[in-house]
């Protein structure tokens, strides 16, 4: 196998075309819906992708938030492209070895699932031809552009689909490597090493969807399939597995059809509604309850094919049910699932009467109140048969949760980008280059040398610094004179720990102010190390500064003497385990002693003052 | 490099290791020297910096040109039925321009067949008859051109059609819809004047809904006047029905940019359900008539603080009717007296409006007003200063006195005239 990334990552530079704020908001002050239409291009072809979209019909509609003016919402021309976003670009370029062009030429890649208002998203190239070495491998860059982000899609429903236009415009620099990796696990070190030169140009943005990875993958036979918008990184292995066994099962598929010479006939759909009446529950119900009507397709030599014996890989049915999901159904039905959702042995047998069906052959079943609607997912059904016979389509999927992919749209063509005339071009002048250069931050692996020389910390710890979005607070929090361990701790330890925000609730997010007091706490002793889970799940939960939270935390007037006696409380009511285990009663009572602290005190602390309780006890039932 | 045709696929060495390979696209007006433009294989453009020791290489000469195929309903083969039509007259302007890839800015396109390669779903219509007039954008539009409107607009009615649509650029729509208003008798059937702020080959164009709806109220047995038809907000769901005398536009770049102003729309066209909260001007028995002819020695002129008397005499010079905007409630500064009542005597028509673009011109308020008043010069009311300019062009035209001429204009010739000012709802 082969594959290659595209890295996408938001930057922290204000907008790409205006002057809004690239935060994310909850506030909404209205709301505006559009039709797009697939435009011709440059060449006056119609992109494949676009036209896919427009197909569906949809009505798209967009919230306002304040951080969103005319430009977002397609109602001004854009501004000059951000000059800080494009430097951030050059450094990036400047760090992978990257040639920059000369002029560069914003473009409009089309894109109309709407969630751009203009139908296009905006973007540029800004350099090309770099590399970059993982683990003694050398990957090449292929381009590095400069994207405008679309806007955050928030639900579907009733043919209406509704966007949030905070995000839309936020600047996005994206790297494409080439095809050159061939696992995995070095796609995900990849990923990594390119996020952690981005995080060293100092201005991205961070937090959870602000990075995002579209994998490329394709097999000896097979065919570029594109993963796209993976967030989490410790998937991306994951993802590129999964599709690789897919692709694998799908040329296995291939080569058996081939053998059977199967292939799909032109016929037009049977219609087989009336078999279908009197079905209770399940998907056939529709028929007696909505009139729905049932349409049947057969696929000669596919017998088995769709679905593997249970316990093994699902073959084609998915991708069937795939391509009639994206006509708008909830899916189809396959002979090699059936009989089931409440049908007869009889009613499959009369289908395939009808169709005049072999042993070998299968059929597909979909369901739908209208009749236009189901042809057109037979139609995609049989074009999709057809190429399995062949090998494996190209096209664009979504990562889901399970680590699996579902198919999104076709793979877009060259017709997609066409020059956005609104922007001129913009000449990369020497002596900007000459500044971005000098200008050019500590590069990752410089600044991992250093952090291990300064802190004194394991070349694995770093490497966890260096690779997450935290490093910059690391560094902040250590030049206030926090010491290393205790910040480790802190951002890698105790702040993942906080659970998902209550519903309602903003993520948590804490500033670096707000760390800097709580570790201020810590070392002042007004709480313990120990409080700090509990410190941060009540910033978590609202409280709106420290003295606060550690009233409401109950940390607080826990003093050395209040310790004293609960420990003497603790160690006299368990003075028989003191009697027959001695010093050994340390451990089962340290615990328990911990419960009660719940932070308030250093753990150290609470260890000694047990230990000499313990003492103590151990004197007065000698004498 | 210059031998290099467009279309064209090269590659570019520059003469050490670094290559390059794509198609020659056209020059940006902006670029830099010696930039040569590619398209290279991923469809990105970019500009390459061309060195004296760079060396080119042609792979592919330039392909056939790749038009759209000739599509079919061609004015002359429209179908010969009894449903009604409604023609489309095109006069270039956004709703009917491309990109120019060349320039970087949009051209008007030309030909019927570029109009159906933008909105194919008027193929469909069956309803429409396509009639290119000019392919310039509004700017460029002159008052003469008015008159050739008019007059295609009366062979349209003439030839059957129920109602006509005018696509325009947006710049100068409302003048050209004003002027029509006043050149035009008689109609039958509604004139609509539609427009885009977006350009159709963006996906987002409003152009397809605009015109949609244009259409739509053009089919309408209930209006007899000009009218524009426009976004009414900035969703795709809603047009805006003005009447031609009243309306402005008032954004540059907003969809909803064109505003009735000093009170409502006359309607509205929500989703193909036209509804009118003022009732249109009734069609006439017809036929339609174009009422000429123009006399353009007219002007506009914009007071403003600073502006002297000499200049704007100079101005006034040589017309024989001039419309002031002038400030509040139709004011310039008092030194402006000499030259006015002096052009009176001349025999130019000096008119008043108010530059607020809301509310009317009324000249007893202040003594200024008393003084502008006494020196001849004739306040037009709430007409706004684009609407007075247009009518004061037909009237010129149409009489020669300046006393008959002041009659004209002071007349309401196509209900642009007599607005009760409402507040809104939210006041």
């Amino acid at each position: 196998m082969k594959a290659g990334l595209e890295v996408h990552q938001q930057l922290a530079t204000g907008k790409l075309f205006c002057e809004c704020p690239t935060e994310l908001s909850e506030e909404l002050r209205g709301s505006f819906s559009r039709r797009l239409r697939a435009a011709t291009g440059e060449n006056h072809g119609v992109d494949p992708a676009a036209a896919f979209q427009a197909s569906r019909g949809l009505l798209y509609r967009y919230e306002v938030g304040p951080a969103n003016c005319l430009v977002e919402m397609d109602e001004e021309p854009p501004h000059p492209l951000n000059e800080l976003a494009l430097d951030t670009a050059l450094t990036l370029a400047a760090f992978l070895h990257a040639e920059p062009v000369d002029e560069i030429e914003v473009m409009r890649k089309i894109v109309v699932d709407g969630s751009n208002t203009t139908g296009f998203q905006r973007t540029a190239l800004i350099a090309r031809d770099g590399y970059l070495e993982v683990g003694g491998r050398r990957i090449s860059i292929l381009t590095i552009c400069l994207e405008e982000d679309a806007a955050r899609r928030m639900r579907e429903a009733d043919g209406e689909v509704v966007y949030r236009l905070d995000r839309l415009g936020i600047p996005l620099v994206e790297v494409a490597t080439g095809p050159d990796i061939t696992s995995g696990a070095e796609a995900r070190e990849v990923a990594q090493e390119i996020g952690a030169l981005l995080r060293a140009t100092r201005r991205v943005r961070r937090g959870i969807g602000t990075i995002r990875e579209d994998v490329n993958v394709s097999v000896e036979g097979g065919h570029r399939i594109e993963i796209k918008g993976v967030q989490e990184l410790g998937k991306i292995q994951e993802y590129v597995d999964e599709e690789v066994a897919r692709q694998k099962l799908l040329l296995e598929v291939r080569d058996e059809l081939v053998r059977r010479r199967a292939h799909v006939t032109d016929h037009l759909p049977t219609d087989v509604t009336e078999v279908f009446r009197g079905i209770p529950t399940g998907p056939l119900a529709e028929v007696d309850r909505t009139g729905a009507i049932v349409l049947a397709f057969p696929l000669a030599g596919f017998a088995g094919l769709l679905k593997s014996p249970p316990g093994s890989e699902e073959r084609l049915g998915r991708e069937f049910a795939d391509q009639a999901r994206a006509q708008g159904l909830r899916g189809l039905l396959h002979s090699d699932e059936l009989p089931a959702f409440g049908m007869a042995a009889t009613q499959v047998e009369e289908v395939r009467s009808r169709l005049a069906l072999s042993e070998s052959d299968a059929f597909v079943l979909v369901i739908d109140r209208s009749r236009d609607r189901a042809e057109a997912a037979l139609r995609r059904v049989a074009a999709r048969a057809r190429v399995a016979v062949e090998g494996i389509p190209g096209e664009t999927r979504d990562p889901l949760l399970d680590g699996r992919t579902r198919y999104s749209r076709p793979l877009p063509g060259r017709d997609r980008m066409y020059p956005e005339t609104d922007i001129p071009p913009i000449l990369l002048t020497k002596d900007r280059m000459s500044r971005i250069e000098r200008e050019l931050p500590e590069r990752p692996t410089a600044l991992r040398a250093r952090l291990e020389r300064e802190h004194g910390l394991s070349a694995e710890i770093v490497r966890q610094i260096v690779y997450s979005d935290q490093e910059p607070q690391f560094e902040e929090l250590t030049r206030r004179g926090h010491a290393a361990a205790l910040v480790v701790r802190l951002l890698f330890q105790d702040l993942p720990a906080v659970g998902p925000p209550a519903p309602g609730r903003p993520s948590f997010e804490p500033t670096t102010e707000t760390l800097d007091a709580l570790l201020t706490g810590v070392e002042r002793g007004r709480f313990a190390k120990e409080g700090i889970p509990t410190m941060l799940a009540t910033l978590a939960a609202g409280a709106p500064d420290l003295d606060t939270a550690i009233e409401r935390a109950g940390l607080s007037g826990f003093t050395p003497d209040d310790l004293e006696s609960l420990i003497d409380r603790i160690v006299r009511a368990n003075a028989d385990l003191v009697r027959t285990r001695s010093a050994d009663a340390f451990s089962p009572l340290m615990g328990d002693v911990m419960r009660e602290v719940r932070g308030r005190r250093d753990g150290k602390e609470v260890a000694d003052a047990l230990r000499r309780s313990i003492a103590r006890i151990r004197a007065e039932n000698a004498s | 490099m210059r031998a290099l045709p467009m279309g064209c696929r090269v590659e570019v060495s520059d003469g050490h290791d670094r290559r390059w390979i794509g198609t020659v696209v056209p020059r940006h007006d902006l670029s830099g020297d010696r930039i040569l433009p590619l398209k290279l294989e991923n469809g990105y453009n970019v500009g390459l910096r061309i060195e004296p020791t760079f060396t080119f290489r042609l792979l592919e000469g330039v392909p056939a040109t790749v038009m759209p195929e000739s599509l079919p309903i061609a004015s002359s083969t429209l179908p010969v039925t009894d449903s009604p039509f409604v023609t489309l007259l095109t006069t270039g302007g956004t709703i009917a321009s491309r990109v120019d890839y060349e320039t970087g800015g949009v051209k008007p396109v030309k030909e019927e067949r570029e109009v159906l390669a933008f909105y194919p779903e008027l193929q469909n219509a069956g309803r429409v008859r396509i009639v290119p007039v000019f392919d310039r954008l509004s700017e460029d539009l002159t008052p003469e051109d008015w008159w050739v409107l008019a007059e295609k607009v009366v062979q349209a009615f003439r030839e059957g059609a129920c109602g006509v649509v005018i696509a325009h650029g947006t710049d100068t729509l409302g003048y050209t819809a004003a002027a029509l208003s006043f050149l035009l008798v008689d109609l039958p059937g509604p004139v609509v004047l539609v427009g885009a702020q977006r350009s159709p080959d963006r996906p987002s164009s409003d152009g397809a809904t605009n015109l949609r709806a244009a259409v739509e109220v053009a089919h309408d047995r209930r209006i007899g006047e000009v009218v524009v038809v426009m976004h009414a907000g900035l969703s795709d769901s809603r047009f805006a029905i003005h009447r031609a005398t009243w309306v402005r536009k008032m954004h540059s770049s907003r969809r909803d940019a064109f505003e009735s102003r000093n009170g409502p729309a006359l309607g509205f066209n929500e989703r193909g359900t036209i509804r009118f909260d003022l009732p249109p001007r009734p069609p006439s028995a017809g036929p339609a008539r174009a009422e000429g002819p123009i006399d353009l020695h007219a002007g506009i002129l914009w007071f403003y603080p600073g502006l002297t008397p000499q200049r704007a005499a100079e101005y006034a010079r040589g017309l024989r009717g001039l419309v002031l905007a002038g400030t509040g409630l139709g004011h310039v500064a008092a030194n402006h007296l000499d030259w006015i009542r002096e052009a009176v005597e001349r025999g130019v028509v000096v008119t008043m409006t108010t530059q607020c673009l809301g509310g009317n011109a009324a000249p007893y308020v202040y003594a200024t007003g008393r003084e502008l008043l006494r020196a001849g010069v004739l306040y037009l009311g709430d007409l706004l200063p684009e609407t007075a300019y247009a009518k004061m062009i037909w009237a010129l035209g149409r009489a020669s006195e300046p006393s008959a001429v002041a009659r004209l204009l002071q007349a309401d010739r196509a209900g642009e005239f007599g607005r009760r000012h409402l507040t809104g709802g939210d006041q």
